[in-house]
């Protein structure tokens, strides 16, 4: 076939893929049009649910099968698609990379439009460099330590960190631009603006919802993907190439490639075109060896070449290709920090002492250990939940659980009939339930406390039971007592005062969401108590 | 009437900044303030209740007959019109926990009004759970699909500073649509509270609020009724065909529910809530905001002094 053909190919496949992946990402929320039907109501149990294969890009993921499997020991829903893109792997090469990786799409764009370096420069940029090795040693890292129980491969694979950077960072950093413009134009009472802003904001709510979506270390996640994106005007696909642990898989896979690149040296007149159009710095030049392993199969060399002195071809032979070059202390560096990490992440005692009160999991959610062995930190969960609750972790999960998600009741509360984020998980970190589940078993996240030196009527302030009314269990959690406080003058003073009932209280923070006293609310809810824990529980026989 | 003055005084301030007396004639996009066109103060009372008995029978007929009983649909909604009905679809929880307004009775209304010529009908509350939940898990978002009335989505650029001048709240963000209808249908559905004893029609209007609502509480019974004398209904209508007993105002078991099969419909807002607070077995004058309401002139809970009809079906 005519390289032409097959960069024109590459391309559509590239750019169709990056379109499935914003479709998915964007898809990855509680639809417009989605209503149940009411006359139903009586009949059956009906759960929301999404409607699209919002995690087809995990299911394709071969580090994420991998991880879950040697971590948590479970086959994920759908790995028969990442088994499907090893085995093309084996005879492809790395095809994914130049092909399906929306984050490669992504690196690829921001290296090759108006690159900045040109000539000798790119050339001398497009060189394999020992730096390489280091994806290498990423990967080992994280295949040990996830032997070993901690799952930290969601921090680095592409397509975690992608969905993770947008979901997080890209997409409601935006949303937050226009929606602060939408509420300027409200504010300004120009009538014509009115009926603008309305059909503006209708516009774009399908991608961007309506309110201000925000994200605990949302900036910290935005600035790492930038700094990506701009590493690509000094060497371009600076992340395929040096850091990406599923690139480093997939090289390691394609030893037995059949689609070869033929070189001819008697044509090549060194014009290194072919190097500096090299998206992989797999030395596709005649005179090197080329780099199977490091090879994205971008065929940009074969479309470059203007003696025809290069060619990618089929051809079966039983001698295998050069393997990758790891470097024996990538490989035992790999190994020793891959035996640390676990053992150092345990030392801050959330799994064997007690856990952080802050560190409340979404509903559903494994025990601690087994939710570090398959939560890929991706935040589809955090995407999904419809208000905002759940959140990326800093330091209340400890190192291992670094951005993992967890639920913020002053950014939004857990919905007593959502079941959403299990639902969407894409490793099963977060067990799917149903409303019916969640209610009747029940399942808890944490327990309410009132800190009554803050609340309104303990304290003698005012009258106030927003706790009580939000209380979404039947019979309710929060209960009142009428009883007489002494109010600021001393007087005596009628008020309701509330209590929480432990056993009935499932942990879903509205109380504390709704809380007059705000930023830190008069009641609290911390993950004591969780379902998901046999040894976190403060009542017996719970 | 309570203008929206905060909108007239930005108005001047931004022709001033711009000296644009010039563009003035651009600025007559039609919102128009919520006309009073409710129950005219000279004019009688009503009050219509209806009272489904026969098993089975269609809760949408009840409420046109209840309609009809009080001189059509006609009477109140003119050709043209911009309608805002407001329900109570606060929490996400099926239509059998009683916690939100009827989806039956909803769509009912909405089609009456269609009938009548409304131009455009819209549903508008500012919901207490997530918006797009409560739309889906209550009905109303069938409901719209299958009437084609807009589900407007609460929102922070909808909210609009307006002067109360009640007794307890001064100036309060409003939900634009309610100040852009012709006519208003107030569509709460009666269930138990624990501060105000009942959410009926009065207490929906913490419903058509934005701002911080968590504070209202402190006050509730002046709160409610400076929100009612704000919000002027042309009508309400109280679906009570299962009422919330208990555990109010979220619910959420089967057991917090009773069956009554009755709707209210009425043009004074304190009527309608009194004759509600009857079927909980509660006497009207026991309860704050129907007390403060008559007392403020909103209406009465004196229901002699009423046109009263009931029918059956």
């Amino acid at each position: 076939m005519k390289a032409r053909y097959l960069i024109w190919i590459r391309r559509i496949s590239q750019v169709f893929f990056l379109a499935l992946f914003f479709f998915l990402l964007t898809e990855t929320r509680l639809p417009q049009d989605i209503y149940l039907d009411y006359s139903l109501d009586f009949a059956i149990e009906q759960n929301i649910r999404l409607d699209h294969p919002i995690t087809f890009f995990f299911q394709l993921d071969p580090l994420v099968w991998l991880t879950s499997l040697i971590s948590g020991n479970i086959w994920i829903k759908g790995f028969l698609w990442a088994i499907g893109v090893l085995f093309l792997t084996m005879f492809l090469g790395r095809f994914f990379c130049g092909f399906i990786c929306p984050l490669g799409t992504l690196h690829h764009m921001a290296g090759s439009i108006r690159p900045t370096l040109k000539g000798e420069r790119m050339v001398k940029a497009n060189q394999k460099t020992p730096a390489h090795r280091f994806k290498y040693f990423l990967l080992i890292i994280l295949l040990i330590a996830a032997f070993l129980g901690v799952n930290f491969s969601g921090l680095l694979d592409p397509i975690s960190l992608l969905f993770r950077s947008m979901a997080q960072a890209v997409f409601p950093g935006v949303g937050i631009g226009l929606k602060e413009g939408f509420d300027l134009m409200a504010q300004s009472d120009i009538k014509i603006l009115n009926p603008l802003i309305y059909s503006g904001e209708v516009l774009v709510s399908p991608v961007f919802g309506y309110g201000y979506q925000s994200y605990q270390t949302g900036w910290f996640m935005g600035a790492i993907f930038l700094l990506l994106l701009f590493l690509n005007r000094i060497k371009p696909r600076f992340w395929c190439r040096i850091l990406c642990p599923l690139g480093a898989l997939l090289g390691i896979f394609s030893r037995f490639g059949i689609l070869k690149l033929a070189k001819d040296q008697e044509k090549c007149t060194d014009c290194k075109l072919c190097t500096s159009n090299c998206q992989g710095a797999a030395s596709p030049k005649p005179g090197q060896q080329w780099e199977n392993s490091e090879c994205l199969v971008c065929f940009n060399c074969f479309d470059s070449c203007p003696e025809n002195a290069l060619s990618f071809g089929f051809k079966w032979s039983f001698k295998s290709n050069k393997g990758p070059d790891m470097g024996r202390r990538a490989v035992l560096g790999g190994l020793a920090a891959g035996v640390s990490l676990p053992l150092l992440g345990r030392l801050d005692g959330q799994i064997h002492k007690v856990s952080d009160p802050r560190l409340i999991r979404p509903p559903g959610s494994l025990g601690e250990r087994d939710f570090l062995e398959l939560c890929q930190r991706c935040g589809v969960c955090m995407k999904a939940c419809p208000t905002n609750v759940i959140n990326p972790t800093l330091g209340e999960a400890g190192m291992a659980g670094f951005w993992t998600p967890h639920l913020i009741m002053t950014m939004g509360y857990c919905e007593y009939t959502c079941t959403l984020c299990g639902s969407v998980c894409p490793t099963g970190a977060i067990t799917e339930i149903s409303v019916r589940e969640k209610i009747k078993r029940p399942i808890k996240i944490g327990s309410a406390y009132v800190a009554r030196g803050r609340c309104l009527p303990w304290s003698g302030n005012t009258p106030c039971i927003v706790c009580e009314e939000h209380c979404p269990t039947s019979p309710k959690a929060i209960y009142l007592r009428d009883d007489v406080v002494s109010g600021p003058d001393g007087n005596a003073f009628k008020v309701k005062l509330p209590y929480v009932d432990l056993n009935r209280c499932v942990g879903c923070g509205i109380c504390e969401y709704k809380c007059p006293v705000m930023g830190r609310p008069a009641i609290v809810v911390i993950a004591a108590g969780e379902s998901r824990s046999i040894k976190n529980q403060i009542l017996l026989g719970m | 009437m309570n203008f929206p003055i905060s909108r007239r005084e930005s108005l001047k301030r931004l022709l001033r900044l711009s000296g644009g007396v010039a563009i003035a004639g651009t600025m007559t996009w039609p919102l128009k303030a919520p006309l009073s066109v409710w129950a005219n103060p000279g004019k009688k009372g009503f009050l219509v209740e209806g009272k489904g008995q026969t098993k089975g029978y269609a809760v949408k007929d009840l409420t046109k007959k209840v309609f009809d009983a009080a001189g059509g649909i006609g009477k109140f909604i003119s050709k043209g019109d911009v309608v805002v009905v407001k329900p109570n679809i606060s929490w996400a929880r099926a239509p059998r926990f009683a916690a939100t307004t009827n989806p039956e009775v909803l769509e009912a209304v909405i089609e009456l009004c269609l009938d009548a010529g409304a131009k455009k009908v819209r549903i508008a509350d500012n919901t207490i759970n997530n918006a797009r939940r409560c739309f889906a898990i209550t009905g109303a978002g069938m409901v719209a699909k299958k009437t084609g009335a807009d589900l407007i989505y609460p929102r922070s650029s909808l909210m609009r500073n307006m002067k109360i001048r009640g007794y307890r709240l001064d100036v309060w963000p409003v939900f634009v649509p309610l100040m852009e209808a012709d006519k208003i249908i107030n569509l709460p559905v009666a269930k138990d509270h624990v501060t105000s004893r009942l959410t009926l029609g009065m207490k929906n209007w913490i419903g058509a609020v934005g701002g911080r609502r968590n504070v209202l509480h402190q006050d509730i019974h002046q709160t409610i009724v400076d929100l009612a004398r704000f919000f002027k209904p042309t009508i309400t209508l109280i679906d009570a065909i299962r009422i919330m007993v208990k555990n109010g105002p979220s619910g959420g078991s089967a057991s917090d529910v009773e069956t009554r099969n009755t709707l209210i419909l009425s043009n004074d807002p304190v009527a309608a809530d009194a004759r509600g607070a009857q079927l909980f077995g509660i006497r009207p004058e026991r309860i704050g905001f129907i007390r403060l309401g008559e007392k403020q002139g909103l209406g009465t809970y004196d229901l002699t002094k009423l046109d009263r009809k009931q029918v059956t079906l």
